[in-house]
């Protein structure tokens, strides 16, 4: 895997098969976090804190110290291990389930306090692992393994816009949602998930970015269909965009 | 000196870097207390939005290998288990305080000793257990902060302090100890997850580990608990020689014991008493070298009768044991005429 390495650098572990099932979301966005954390050049001093799930796995892929979390709770381990590890860089990394269904109060606190974290929040709206169940970001009348008729607002409440809700927080430095469905998506959410780390190294305050990607398993979908789906009907409802940017503050340390 | 603030004190003398709370009665003196005092010895009180939350970001902090701690109540503790497990999957030191109170549900903010069960039967699921350590005065909470913490190395493991909510409540004088981090004894370098410069990468997996390395894990747990059971069992014991009758107890009504004792040997009575300091593991060697002459144990407690089982496992039958326990409402303990009375009762049946 020389070549590999030499391509794409350390962090990503490239001797391994990743457990992600063919055409999962998880495999670009645990790619482009390897990438953002190579580019910064601060693979030795980064703990990855990996929420339960399918993306429990991504630290699998990555050549850095690991906690596996408790479910939806990796944000406050992460504040844990930032005031015991000022100097260290600390991301979370979870699918929509963890961090905004168990793990929202967590999620919102760990933002609000503003610390320099980063999370990486990786939305297929639906429970991957557990075999496709409603998540808080499930699209109004999508049917799941648990909403057979389709999500019904009037009981299940509507897809959680988890961005929109941080938007207010001073502590939030950088605040984004991205898309892996299209080549360009996955440009911009490159930039995004670079700009997260950056501002944790800046120093500056929490950092959130939410990739919206397909679950062909969990949607019960082929793969090119959850692209599709996931490019039209999911980002018309979860629309791409920087929410905040205020990295352009501090120095690199 | 309140017996909380007591508690915060040693732990910011002993070395405690970061403590993780959040306000619960009778508990929130340790970490007001800590607000205060930690940023002078260089660290930091954090107050987080709920148990859940502080329990994980103990278990986030306690993965660098630096010595944090927590204080809380019964209701609090109950929601902390959920990373007091992943902390002793994971093998991870920290000092926990139960101060304890009425329950079940979230019951009064009276004190009482009904957390015995979660304390010591691990709290949350699978086959685990924290060293509880039952200290009985504000003196005996500053004298054995170094052990407790020494344990929490030595072993890799939460150790949890219970104290009842009466004499968590206490005011009384404290020897306090001159500074010292007990946890720089120890060498983490071999565990701790400070990023890779300095060793390959490091996994903490606890949740989606193999079956292979699940059952490694609980082999290894097993083996360590056993040696923990052998070696570091905690009592203090009076009058137990020639003794009829025995009383056991711990925290407040162990300290009353003393009383107990002395009163009824000046009355030319056999009583002795067993003061367990550890909880977990329970002093079984103090109650299986008990003398022939035992004839009756008596248990007290400020719950409705758990450390009570322990006992009874403890003699298997040989001694007949007999318990004495109140509960909640406005009178949560018996007094020592009230102790005196069923020792008493005991003798003369
Ligand atoms: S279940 Fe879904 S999220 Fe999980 S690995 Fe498979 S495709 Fe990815």
């Amino acid at each position: 895997m020389e070549n590999l390495s030499a391509k794409y650098g350390k962090t990503l572990n490239l001797d391994k098969l990743t457990s992600y099932c063919p055409g999962c979301g998880h495999g670009i966005v645990t790619r482009l976090v390897a990438e953002a954390i190579e580019k910064l050049g601060v693979m030795e001093r980064t703990v990855g804190i990996v929420g339960i799930g399918c993306g429990g796995f991504s630290h699998h892929y990555m050549d850095i110290d690991a906690i596996e979390a408790t479910h939806g709770r990796s944000p406050s381990f992460a504040i844990g291990y930032k005031m015991a590890m000022p100097n260290n860089i600390v991301f979370t990394y979870a699918g929509d389930g963890d961090t905004c269904a168990i793990g929202l109060g967590d999620l919102l606190h760990a933002a609000n306090k503003g610390m320099p974290i980063t999370t990486i929040m990786v939305n297929n709206t639906v429970f991957g692992m557990t075999g496709g169940q409603m998540s808080p970001t499930t699209l109004e009348g999508q049917v799941t393994a648990t909403t057979v008729k389709g999500r019904d607002t009037s009981t299940q409440g509507y897809p959680l816009l988890v961005p929109e809700m941080m938007r207010a927080m001073p502590g939030v430095k950088y605040l984004a949602r991205e898309t892996v469905a299209t080549p360009k998506g996955v440009r911009k959410a490159r930039k995004s998930i670079q700009k997260a780390f950056e501002c944790q190294v800046k120093g500056l305050g929490y950092s959130f970015v939410e990739v919206i990607v397909p679950c062909p398993t969990g949607l019960k979908k082929k793969v090119k269909d959850a692209y599709d789906w996931c490019g039209n009907q999911m980002i018309d409802y979860f629309k791409p965009q920087v929410f905040k940017d205020e990295t352009e503050q501090g120095d690199v340390a | 000196m309140k017996n909380t603030e007591t508690f915060a004190e040693s732990l910011a003398r002993c070395g405690v870097k970061y403590h993780f709370a959040y306000p619960i009665t009778p508990a929130t003196d340790v970490m007001k207390r800590m607000a205060v005092i930690l940023p002078k010895y260089g660290g930091q009180m954090m107050q987080m939005e709920s148990e859940l939350a502080v329990s994980s970001a103990l278990a986030g902090a306690a993965c660098s290998g630096t010595l944090v701690a927590t204080s809380s109540s019964g209701p609090g503790m109950t929601l902390m288990h959920e990373a007091v497990g992943f902390m002793c999957a994971a093998e991870l030191p920290c000092i926990m305080l139960d101060s304890m109170r009425v329950g079940p549900g979230d019951g009064d903010i009276l004190g009482a000793q009904s957390d015995y069960y979660v304390a010591t039967r691990g709290g949350g699921h699978g086959d685990y257990h924290v060293i509880v350590l039952a200290p009985s005065s504000g003196q005996e909470i500053a004298d054995i902060m170094p052990h407790g913490i020494r344990l929490a190395y030595k072993y890799r493991t939460p150790v949890l302090f219970v104290v009842d909510g009466v004499s968590a409540q206490t005011t009384e004088s404290t020897t306090l100890p001159a500074y010292n981090d007990y946890s720089a004894e120890f060498d983490t370098t071999d565990w701790a997850f400070t990023g890779t410069q300095d060793h390959p990468k490091r996994a903490l997996i606890t949740g989606s580990y193999s079956h292979q390395d699940g059952y490694e894990m609980n082999e290894m747990l097993r083996a360590k608990y056993e040696r923990i059971r052998e070696n570091e069992q905690l009592w203090e014991s009076e009058g137990v020689e020639d003794a009829d009758l025995v009383v056991a107890a711990f925290g407040i009504h162990g300290r009353m014991c003393k009383d107990l004792v002395a009163k009824m040997r000046a009355d030319g009575k056999k009583v002795g008493f067993i003061r367990p300091i550890t909880l977990w593991p329970f002093p079984d060697r103090a109650f299986e070298a008990l003398p022939d002459s035992v004839k009756d144990i008596l248990v007290v407690e400020m719950n409705l009768g758990q450390m009570v089982d322990d006992v009874r496992l403890a003699v298997n039958g040989r001694i007949p044991v007999h318990f004495l326990g109140k509960t909640g409402g406005d009178l949560p303990m018996y007094t020592l005429s009230d102790m005196i009375a069923e020792a008493n009762r005991i003798l003369e049946k």
